[in-house]
């Protein structure tokens, strides 16, 4: 296929499941960001699943990307000789050793230094290369000794492949670190495993690391996998505790915390949307000092012109833009729809956003707009262009139950559309503000519970009713975004950054010159 | 003989010293039934045969050419009797039996051919000086017993095992009788004898899997696909049969112990007697085996395999290991104690039989020889069934082929050594195959879980 490939780049960008193969919030920020910065060269090193989880490209690709490059996770292909194997044993007490001091939740210099030395060996014929893992008599004894002491669940075989498959990414990313272009820096768009591989870059090119985290990785994982049903859980009936997460989730809750430390351990800057994800980044282990809030921002002028194409009234439709699939939680906006209806029996309330990723739900999502008697109500728009779309919406409405700090209320607020949406990440911030000046603004629209439909559908109506209050906050929100979110702010904060670590990373290439003319 | 353990656990259960009895005679007649069966016919038509109206060379010629016969047709159908085995039970486990049928029909068809057109050769042209009827019943024999192995493999992958053993019986009532009654034609008379017997035990299987399993293809070749068949087992089958009869066929055909009786066949009255004899002391080992590894091996071999699949804890899994060698190890010491019982009995009695047998006492040292030997035979077996339960083929290959080559350069060097040297060979190379065997056996059920996970 036709990739454009390079032998170098200024920023290599890491991009675990998102940019341009996969469309959503996160996305159009890389889409925006790699414009932002046309004196730039960008390469995309982008990290999936398996190649059939994807479709085509959702994004044409900026001129600004020289190099684009695709790896996939979960394609097992390498038919390993099935040979017995002695292994090093020695090298395997010392990721003993690591495991212990990882569960001791400290971060010490030894850990470290255990951490630098073990990535060291990961390479084919290494004491710790994938063939050790897999089939070394060393390793097997590890493995063994280590559910003999921790498991608590009673199925060896589970636990067996819980292991081997929660850890056989990190040879894939070890192979794509090795064979990578070489940039100036590294940008990666999350911790996980593109997080992980900014890491492994970062050790062995000592070139500068930048995270910028839209959600927590972490945290989104774990809601992920408290819904994936293909973790078994082996214990009988009287063992299982509900307090208790069951132990291979917990064990794989775990293992990613871990991969977002050793990110936060290894970047250079350390970027959250807003406050209380910044603070949160600090207590999973981001040296504070690192650490910075950028917001997102949205192009003015262009949605200035949207706005212009509003027509005087407020249309009586309440739209969700968003994917369709359970962490936007669409039933909860569904049932709160009955109770708009109920009020203004002419209300519309549309679902934007693409249906391919959970056809289940969406199909669950139907179901329910027919049981609730809502079908001359509710409409699936399917994918939209935001620019055409907003002028006929009244109220936008987030029913999620987890967000980061999501662009589409920033780009309703400058086209002129207030928000509803639940009290997630930084959603009350952008609709209530924070701090004294901020709240000076106004509110944007209002701010509800999760889960909760009925207090969602009045709040929608009674913005969809009562004028004064629509137009104030219409206006509040223009107010805001023109304040703070302005993509000008987040561009010189974001240049700022990018010029700081460009810097030193000639540095630290000046230096290696150095020490290699020295030898 | 996958299948016969629930028969024997259920007669194990009763926990009776009847039950007991029962189930282990079962097992011993079970396992060396046929074979106990055709030397105790042949030994049989002997008796009755000697000294009355027909010569005693007549005798002598028809004992060998039915060795030879018995020798010949297991060593060229061994290995696709293992292969076929293998190809029943894959297929009964991913229950595609249908598939069986019309495999036994292929076998059948081309193990006749090649037989057929090997035993017209043989006789058309190394038996100038006998008569066409000899020559043809010597090739319809030969056809009719190797059909006869295949036709035993199919109803033990049945699980048929009774109506095995009564089929036998019958058919070898019928080689004495029709034997003794044709005996006025002399050599030809007890061939055609053993050819009526053994035509009628061949029917009688033949009724039973045609009654037993209808089928609408009656002959196909999937079991030669490189999909299901595998060529080591082929390996394994001939190396062993060929091991077994390596030290007979040298002692026949070595000048100083052999002499030349019916065409190209020669016998070795020194060698053959007591190792006939010292084979008939086989059956209680043979049944302790059996039951051992039918019954307990197996019961620990499922839970650890059942374990690894299903999701048991690695304690369980590592107890299943355990109690699987525990069984092995039980099975070998019983083995051995029963068999130098047995041995001693024939020790004891020995002198006696070589009286009545006319043979000369100078030969008992060779008998208790052969009656180690035969104990040792019993263990590698168990040991050879072991790594087929563990699906080693590559060591069943080595193992099989080292006791072929030991047994034929073991008893190449006793032969030079002299008459007090007779029969170490064959001892000495089972003894060694033995002890190797044991030692891979050990190697791998303490890797066992390694192997199995880790290099799966």
């Amino acid at each position: 296929m036709g990739f454009p490939t390079a032998d170098k780049a200024d920023i290599c960008l890491l991009l675990e499941g998102t940019f341009p193969f996969v469309s959503g919030g996160v996305s159009s920020w890389v889409n925006q960001m790699i414009r932002g910065f046309p004196e730039y060269t960008f390469a995309c090193c982008f990290i999936g699943s398996r190649p059939e989880d994807y479709g085509s490209m959702k994004y044409e690709l900026p001129p600004n990307v020289v190099h684009l490059e695709t790896h996939y996770l979960h394609n097992f292909k390498r038919g390993a000789e099935k040979r017995p194997m002695k292994g090093d044993t020695s090298a395997y007490q010392q990721v003993g050793k690591f495991h212990e001091l990882v569960k001791s939740g400290k971060n010490t210099e030894q850990k470290v230094a255990m951490f630098e030395s073990m990535v060291g060996q990961l390479g084919d014929g290494k004491a710790l290369s994938e063939d050790s893992f897999l089939r070394s008599r060393a390793s097997w004894e590890y493995i063994s000794r280590c559910y003999r002491e921790q498991s608590r669940d009673p199925s060896f075989v589970d636990y067996f492949w819980t292991v081997r498959i929660m850890h056989s990414p990190i040879w894939a990313l070890n192979e794509i670190a090795d064979n990578l272009i070489p940039a100036k820096m590294y940008h990666t768009i999350s911790t996980g495993y593109a997080g992980f591989l900014g890491a492994l870059l970062k050790r062995r090119t000592g070139r500068p690391l930048l995270l910028s985290e839209h959600g927590i990785y972490t945290k989104e994982r774990k809601i992920d996998l408290f819904q994936s049903e293909w973790i078994s859980d082996n214990r009988g009936l009287v063992e299982k505790n509900n307090a208790e997460m069951a132990y291979f989730r917990e064990k794989w809750v775990n293992f990613f915390s871990e991969l977002g430390k050793q990110c936060y351990l290894a970047a250079d800057e350390i970027v959250a949307l807003y406050e209380r994800n910044r603070e949160r980044q600090v207590t999973d282990g981001a040296p504070a000092e690192r650490t910075h809030n950028i917001p997102n921002g949205v192009d003015l002028p262009r949605f200035a012109a949207v706005r212009e194409a509003r027509g005087n009234d407020v249309p009586k439709v309440a739209c969700l833009i968003g994917r369709v699939v359970p962490i936007k939680d669409v039933k909860t906006f569904l049932r709160s729809m009955r109770t708009v209806v109920n009020e203004i029996p002419d209300a519309q309330g549309w679902i934007a956003g693409p249906q391919d990723e959970d056809p289940e739900y969406v199909k669950e999502c139907q179901g329910l707009v027919a049981s609730l008697g809502l079908d001359k109500n509710v409409t699936f728009l399917g994918f939209q262009k935001i620019d055409e779309l907003l002028p006929k919406v009244g109220v936008l409405v987030l029913s999620s139950i987890s967000e980061a700090l999501p662009l589409v209320i920033l780009e309703g607020f400058a086209a002129g559309v207030p928000t509803v949406s639940t009290d997630v990440g930084s959603c009350r911030q952008l609709i209530e503000g924070l701090g004294a000046e901020d709240e000076a603004l106004g509110k944007a629209g209002d701010v509800v519970g999760i889960a909760d439909p009925e207090a969602l559908g009045k709040a929608v109506t009674r913005l969809l009713t009562d004028r004064p209050a629509w137009d104030a906050a219409q206006q509040a929100g223009i107010r805001r975004v023109e304040a703070l979110y302005t993509q000008e702010l987040m561009f010189a904060s974001y240049r700022n950054l990018y010029e700081g670590l460009m810097a030193k990373s000639a540095e630290s290439v000046a230096e290696v010159g150095k020490l290699k003319g020295h030898s | 003989m996958a299948g016969i353990g629930f028969e024997l656990r259920k007669l194990l259960r009763k926990d009776t010293l009847l039950g007991l009895i029962r189930a282990y005679t079962y097992a011993g007649v079970i396992s060396s039934g046929p074979w106990v069966l055709s030397i105790i016919g042949i030994l049989i038509i002997g008796i009755f045969s000697l000294g009355t109206v027909i010569p005693d060379v007549a005798v002598a010629q028809f004992q060998v050419s039915v060795t030879y016969l018995i020798a010949s047709s297991l060593v060229l159908t061994g290995g696709i009797q293992l292969a076929f085995t293998r190809f029943c039970a894959d297929r009964a486990f991913e229950r595609q039996e249908e598939l069986i049928l019309p495999n036994f029909g292929g076998v059948t068809l081309l193990v006749t051919a090649v037989a057929g057109l090997l035993g017209l050769g043989v006789a058309l042209y190394m038996f100038h000086a006998e008569s066409i009827l000899f020559r043809a019943l010597l090739v319809a024999c030969f056809v009719v017993l190797c059909n006869i192995w295949i036709a035993t493999v199919f109803l033990s992958g049945m699980k048929q095992y009774k109506a095995i053993l009564w089929l036998y019986a019958l058919g070898y009532s019928i080689t004495v009788f029709a034997a003794y009654w044709l005996r006025f034609l002399n050599l030809e008379g007890l061939l055609l004898g053993f050819l009526l017997g053994q035509v009628t035990l061949l029917t009688g299987m033949l009724v039973m899997i045609v009654r037993g399993y209808p089928s609408v293809r009656i002959v196909s070749f999937e079991l030669f696909s490189k999909k299901y068949l595998f060529p080591s087992l082929i390996l394994v089958g001939l190396f062993y049969n060929a091991g077994v009869w390596a030290d007979k066929v040298m002692f026949w055909y070595f000048s100083g112990t052999g002499s030349e009786v019916i065409g190209p066949l020669r016998s070795s009255l020194i060698y053959d007697i007591p190792v006939f004899l010292s084979y008939l002391s086989l059956i209680p080992g043979m049944a302790v085996f059996l039951v051992r590894m039918e019954t307990d091996f197996v019961e620990y071999y499922n839970n650890f395999y059942g374990a690894v699949r299903e999701g048991g804890s690695l304690s369980y899994i590592e107890d299943m290991r355990n109690q699987m060698v525990f069984v092995i190890r039980q099975g070998v010491f019983q083995i051995l104690k029963i068999q130098a019982i047995a041995a001693l009995v024939i020790m004891a009695t020995g002198a006696q039989i070589f009286a009545a047998l006319g043979i000369s006492e100078l030969y008992l040292p060779l008998l208790k020889v052969q009656l180690v030997a035969a104990a040792l035979q019993v263990v590698f077996l168990a040991i050879i069934n072991v790594f087929c339960y563990l699906d080693q083929r590559r060591m069943l290959v080595m193992l099989t082929g080292l006791f072929l080559v030991l047994n034929i350069v073991f008893t190449a060097i006793s032969l030079t050594l002299g008459p007090q040297f007779f029969g170490f060979g064959y001892m000495a190379a089972l003894g060694v195959c033995v002890l190797v065997g044991l030692w891979l056996v050990n190697r791998r059920m303490n890797e066992l879980e390694y192997v199995t996970f880790m290099l799966q």
